[in-house]
């Protein structure tokens, strides 16, 4: 794992060429553990898919012909070869970027996440705007009213958003914004009669393409509650990291010069304390990206949205193994190209990694 | 008590004689609120002074001259900070002035060169810029003026290759291209004042040099009156006019270079000017210390607070001695000592014993 280490350690002063290509070179490293893992893990669920499938619709017969019918089905899905054989052929095939065909129905896995990955990207930036506008907004109005009422207000705010379960604050949100008020729709993405043909499946991406205006406020509606509910927790940890490091900001030095230059609070705010403070808080996002992704699993679960987290949690229970496989690969390639591009993000501010 | 103008005839080129003082301190005092209570700092001081002149404050840590200095400009106002006294500074009153007046007197009319110039400056904005900023926040000239005038300024402080080195970022410069860059952002718009607070040293000793060469010769050229906050008495002779020496937060000795260094009246200042080893004759075995520490802020005595250390302490040093002349034929030469109050003459050997 000395690779990995040396690929992952600290940045140092490179040019953002070599930063990019040693982030790169990780990925497959990355994704070939994520698939060992889910590979081995999903094979440790008591039960297998032949067995799912094999029960289906057997009423009136016997439990021996149930066992020869599951029998068949385990050698024709391959599942009665040793489990190192069953591993290396699907490596094989995930290097020539073949997912495979999910177990139930004739569906390829890629074409199943080219259905609901832009949906999922979709929830998780936009619950990742929001996080990020509420967070810095509130984090740095604490800080510049340190020890006063609205600070205690904010942060008190913050630590039980941030303690609140996702589960929790989407059923909350339905029950108030759908059910009570009538605002919001419950559930799903679109509703069927707007007919909407996808081509890319980012909807305000087809909405343009297609010249569909119609379909833009129906997709914030349905977008809003499950990206406000994601939001909400990650807004709470950003809040509080944006204050802690805006206050340790203004104790530094070079504050001091800012105001001995006869600047006022809002300029040094602005113009000295926002870049610099924002440094630790943009190496964090990246990795509090992936708790994100975990957590639209559950709110896609709860809105119904058909996202990557709804398809994984029903492949999950069908042990549908190589559509788990598949989508975690997907999630998994997701979180480290975010990462790949905060690394960048974190290049352009901080000029003091870049060489000479 | 003030130094009345007639009495500062030492300035450098001497032009600073029977002038109206541009800045003038009263009664300054500053406390630093602690779960214990107040912590004074600075303890009632009075200060003068003159146009184009360079004043040092020397001290030991602790003794004030940092706070005295960073209160003027209200940068270390706070809510843990208590200041009282008075400032005047053409027209205007420091200590009481609100943020806004004193924005328009700060990096206009008084700058600040600060101990070290890598805190000190914004490591992601380049040096430039951090210059420009100064120039373009107090003069109305267009950005792209703005930024010519801070290459020129980077120019005069000695920065080679000015218009390449405008780009780049503070941890890209050599500790005293820093301390330069600073100097530059605190000199360009021609400051009336320029408080100096331990302008080198983080720097090595012939950077330090540099720098005190490049402030000298800065403030000659554009007339500017410097106080230099320092603890290193060389800084105090190479550069200054004056010296105020302060000890446990006031004022003990102030005149001119030449009186303080040569003829300190003060036992501190005695002790201090023994506890410096010379550049040139013997090397000593050990050098003569003062006996015991400064007393922490909370635990000053009452009366003159170096009576525990001094070695001529009477019973009058119980009483706090004020600032004061003690020779009729020069009244710019003070200190706070009951020995000259009382016209008590010093033994020569008093020197070596503290």
């Amino acid at each position: 794992m000395t690779l990995v280490m040396r690929l992952s350690r600290p940045l140092r002063s490179r040019t953002l060429g070599m930063l990019i290509v040693r982030r790169l070179l990780l990925v497959p490293l990355v994704l070939f553990a994520v698939v060992t893992i889910v590979f081995f893990a999903m094979r440790l669920i008591p039960g297998s898919p032949a067995t799912t499938l094999g029960v289906a619709g057997t009423e009136g017969l016997s439990s021996k012909q149930i066992q020869e019918n599951i029998d068949a089905l385990t050698k024709t899905l391959g599942l009665d070869r040793p489990l190192l054989e069953q591993f290396g052929t699907y490596l094989l095939a995930v290097s020539r970027l073949d997912l495979g065909y999910s177990f139930f129905g004739s569906n390829s896995v890629v074409s199943l996440l080219k259905n609901t990955l832009p949906a999922t990207i979709e929830l998780v930036f936009t619950a990742m705007i929001i996080a990020v506008i509420l967070g810095v907004v509130t984090g740095v109005v604490a800080a510049m009213r340190r020890g006063k009422a609205l600070d205690s207000i904010i942060l008190a705010f913050a630590t039980v958003s941030f303690s609140l379960p996702w589960f929790a604050l989407g059923v909350l949100g339905i029950i108030v914004f759908s059910v009570q008020l009538g605002w919001l729709p419950v559930l799903g993405r679109l509703p069927t009669s707007l007919g909407y043909q996808p081509t890319t499946n980012f909807v305000l991406l087809d909405a343009i393409l297609q010249n569909r205006p119609d379909l833009v406020l129906p997709w914030i509606e349905h977008l809003i509650l499950p990206a406000l509910t994601l939001a909400i927790s990650m807004a709470g940890f950003i809040t509080r990291m944006v204050r802690a490091s805006v206050l340790e900001v203004l104790g530094d030095d070079f504050i001091r010069t800012a105001r001995m230059k006869g600047l006022d609070e809002w300029h040094i705010m602005s113009g000295h304390v926002l870049r610099n403070s924002s440094l630790p808080v943009v190496t964090v996002l990246g990795l509090q990206f992936g708790s994100l992704l975990g957590g639209s699993v559950i709110t896609e679960t709860v809105f119904s949205y058909p996202g990557v987290g709804n398809l994984l949690v029903s492949a999950v229970n069908q042990h549908d193994y190589l559509l788990v496989q598949g989508a975690v690969f997907a999630v998994a390639l997701l979180f480290i190209l975010t990462n790949v591009v905060v690394d960048i993000l974190y290049y352009v501010l901080d000029p003091r990694l870049r060489k000479a | 008590m003030a130094t009345s103008p007639e009495q500062s005839s030492s300035g450098a080129d001497g032009s600073s004689a029977a002038r109206e003082p541009i800045l003038s301190v009263r009664d300054l005092r500053v406390g630093f609120r602690t779960r214990s209570g107040v912590v004074p700092a600075v303890d009632g001081v009075d200060l003068d002074l003159y146009a184009g002149e360079v004043l040092a404050i020397v001290g030991e840590s602790g003794s004030g001259k940092s706070a005295m200095s960073m209160s003027l400009v209200g940068l270390n106002r706070g809510p843990r900070t208590m200041i009282s006294g008075t400032a005047h500074f053409r027209g205007i009153e420091l200590i009481s002035a609100s943020e806004r007046q004193l924005r328009s007197v700060r990096g206009k009319h008084i700058a600040v060169v600060f101990q070290d110039a890598l805190a000190a400056l914004n490591p992601l904005h380049r040096i430039g810029k951090q210059v420009a900023e100064m120039i373009t926040l107090h003069q109305k000239v267009s950005g792209r003026r703005a930024k010519d005038m801070a290459v020129q300024m980077l120019g005069d402080v000695g920065i080679s290759n000015p218009r390449h080195n405008a780009e780049a970022y503070p941890h890209q410069f050599s500790g005293g291209m820093r301390q330069r860059a600073m100097t530059a952002i605190a000199l360009a718009n021609d400051p009336t004042v320029l408080i100096a607070d331990e302008p080198t040293t983080a720097l090595d000793v012939t950077i330090q040099a540099q720098i005190l060469d490049l402030l000298k010769s800065l403030q000659r050229e554009l007339g500017t009156a410097v106080v230099i906050v320092t603890h290193d008495l060389g800084v105090v002779a190479d550069i200054a006019d004056r010296v105020a020496v302060m000890y446990s937060g006031r004022i003990v000795e102030i005149g001119t270079t030449e009186q303080v260094l040569y003829a300190p009246k003060h036992p501190y200042t005695r002790g201090l000017l023994a506890s410096t080893p010379g550049v040139t004759g013997p090397i000593p075995a050990s050098l003569p210390t003062i006996p015991g520490s400064p007393p922490m802020g909370a635990e000053r005595p009452d009366g003159c607070s170096f009576a525990p250390r001094c070695a001529f302490v009477l019973r009058e040093c119980a009483t706090t001695p004020i600032l004061a002349s003690h020779d009729p034929s020069d009244s710019g030469h003070q200190d706070a000592c009951w020995l000259g109050e009382l016209t008590i003459p010093v033994p020569d050997e008093s020197r070596s014993t503290l």
